[in-house]
């Protein structure tokens, strides 16, 4: 089955939130109040293009690997995400696709995110 | 809102202190009252980030104003994440400006060392959005490192540029007694020789090791009081004329130019806004170089220079102590150190000094006007003060 990563549209103005937030940024909407009437799921598009990026070699605890990569991608449907990246030599601007791959392990926990690959 | 006056300050060294916290947090504050000449206080403000995760104990303030033994007073903790200082200053400022308090001690303290680098750089990236963030291996460094590429990219700031803020910091630091790094660098060593790729490993590209802060200890203490209470103890009129706070998203990829700094630029404009002054005006200022990237970048967005400009009128040395306008005469975080709850403070503190004229080697000669930035998670949570010399 393939995953997604989900914004939240707000159902009086449109506007896709990722983060989710209570409140909608631009009309004011409370979107936490219920699923029917406040937002709306939308699942993020995977395609974009590589914003900015880094080579992280100081990482958390839970990250038995020697760097990391991350970066912010500018997705084609105007949202933007964070994310990993898995390139080689990531270049600003470049074309990227994304999947929903495990980013972290923490004991028994998994957590899943976007991993982007060169397009 | 009745006018605030800093009339006693303390320090530690910001370096590894191999003591309980509530001592590291009691030490400044003994100094403060010392020179203050006070020996109660109304109030008492303790910033603190990590207690509770790093050091095990939470409710800071009970402790500390226990250890100075000046209960009854009241006390509160003030956690706002590596503004948690300026946060704590804030709230002084509100008790007495609005007629509350007579006088009030402020304190920031952090112990970092407690735990290892691993788990501090872990426990520092608790700011960062759980979600979309934290989840992915998201730190501090890496925001910065992100940040720092589309600076650069935008505005032609070079990793020379990014050195010549830890030189000038460095250098500034060795004049500074309580600073963590008394380690004088050259461009050379960590940029341009062959060897500099080993002395100035990759944290977060284009972020190398000179480019990040210290993880350190420490503590640091300002004592505010009213007029009438701050007459009473014959010191150095220093007005804390101006606060100013703003926030923005939590998550750095949510803001429309992931290369603003808005809460910079908004809680800059209200402080000045409230002192009546202007960010020419200003004749020392201590920014929150975490990374030196962000000092060029707050230097602009505090309004210091124009948008895309801070890295040449660093490079043109107007910066450096001796310029036109100093940066970070104590150092800065990157060399003085961050102990985060205590940074705010600690920056105050500089300030203070330098308005008295007592800052010794590194005193900006004739400095009247002072200005700090303290800066919250990845710029979602400013505070910036302002300091006027009377008299």
């Amino acid at each position: 089955m393939e995953m997604n990563i989900f914004g939240y549209k707000c159902k009086k103005c449109g506007t896709v939130h990722y983060p989710f937030r209570t409140i909608c940024k631009k009309c004011g909407h409370t979107i936490f109040a219920d699923k029917a009437e406040g937002y709306e799921l939308v699942p993020l598009s995977k395609k974009g293009k590589l914003l900015t990026w880094t080579r992280l070699r100081s990482l958390p605890g839970d990250f038995e690997v020697p760097e990391l990569l991350l970066g912010i991608v500018q997705l084609d449907d105007g949202n933007r995400v964070t994310g990993q990246l898995d390139i080689a030599s990531p270049k600003t601007g470049m074309k990227v696709d994304g999947e929903v791959r495990i980013v972290r392990r923490d004991g028994y926990n998994e957590y899943k995110g976007m991993v982007f690959e060169s397009a | 809102m009745r006018e605030v006056y800093c009339v006693g300050i303390g320090i530690t060294s910001f370096t590894r202190l191999e003591y309980p916290l509530a001592e590291i947090a009691a030490y400044p504050g003994m100094m403060a009252l010392k020179d203050s000449g006070l020996s109660k206080v109304d109030h008492v403000y303790v910033a603190n980030m990590g207690g509770g995760k790093v050091n095990h104990q939470t409710g800071l303030a009970s402790a500390v104003v226990d250890q100075l033994s000046l209960a009854p007073a009241g006390a509160e903790t003030i956690e706002n994440g590596p503004a948690s200082g300026a946060s704590a200053v804030k709230q002084g400022f509100m008790a007495v400006a609005s007629g509350m308090c007579d006088t009030v001690m402020v304190i920031g303290a952090e112990r970092m060392r407690e735990v290892n680098d691993l788990e501090s750089t872990e426990f520092v990236a608790t700011l960062t959005h759980p979600h979309a963030e934290y989840i992915y291996g998201v730190t501090l460094p890496s925001l910065a490192g992100m940040f720092a590429r589309l600076y650069m990219d935008k505005y032609g700031a070079t990793p020379r540029h990014l050195g010549m803020v830890a030189v000038k910091n460095h250098d500034h630091a060795m004049d500074n007694f309580f600073a963590h790094l008394h380690e004088r660098i050259t461009l050379e060593g960590i940029i341009d020789s062959p060897e500099a790729s080993t002395n100035n490993p990759i944290v977060a590209d284009p972020l190398r090791f000179y480019d990040c802060c210290p993880v350190s200890d420490g503590a640091a203490c300002v004592i505010l009081a009213s007029g009438d209470a701050a007459k009473k103890t014959g010191k150095p009129r220093v007005r804390l004329a101006g606060v100013g706070q703003a926030t923005d998203t939590l998550a750095v990829h949510d803001r429309k130019d992931p290369t603003d700094l808005l809460a910079a630029r908004g809680a800059a404009a209200n402080a000045f806004k409230m002192a009546g002054l202007k960010p020419s005006q200003v004749d020392v200022a201590e920014l929150h170089d975490a990374f030196t990237i962000l000092e060029i970048a707050e230097s602009e967005e505090v309004g210091f220079f124009k948008k895309g400009e801070g890295h040449l009128a660093l490079e043109k040395g107007e910066t450096r102590l001796g310029g036109s306008l100093p940066i970070n005469p104590s150092g800065g975080l990157k060399a003085k150190g961050h102990p985060v709850g205590a940074t705010g403070v600690g920056q105050a503190h500089e300030i203070v000094l330098q308005l008295r004229g007592e800052a010794e080697k590194r005193q900006v000669k004739g400095a009247k006007v002072g200005f700090t930035c303290n800066f919250g998670g990845f710029g979602n949570n400013v505070v910036c003060l302002a300091f006027k010399k009377e008299g």
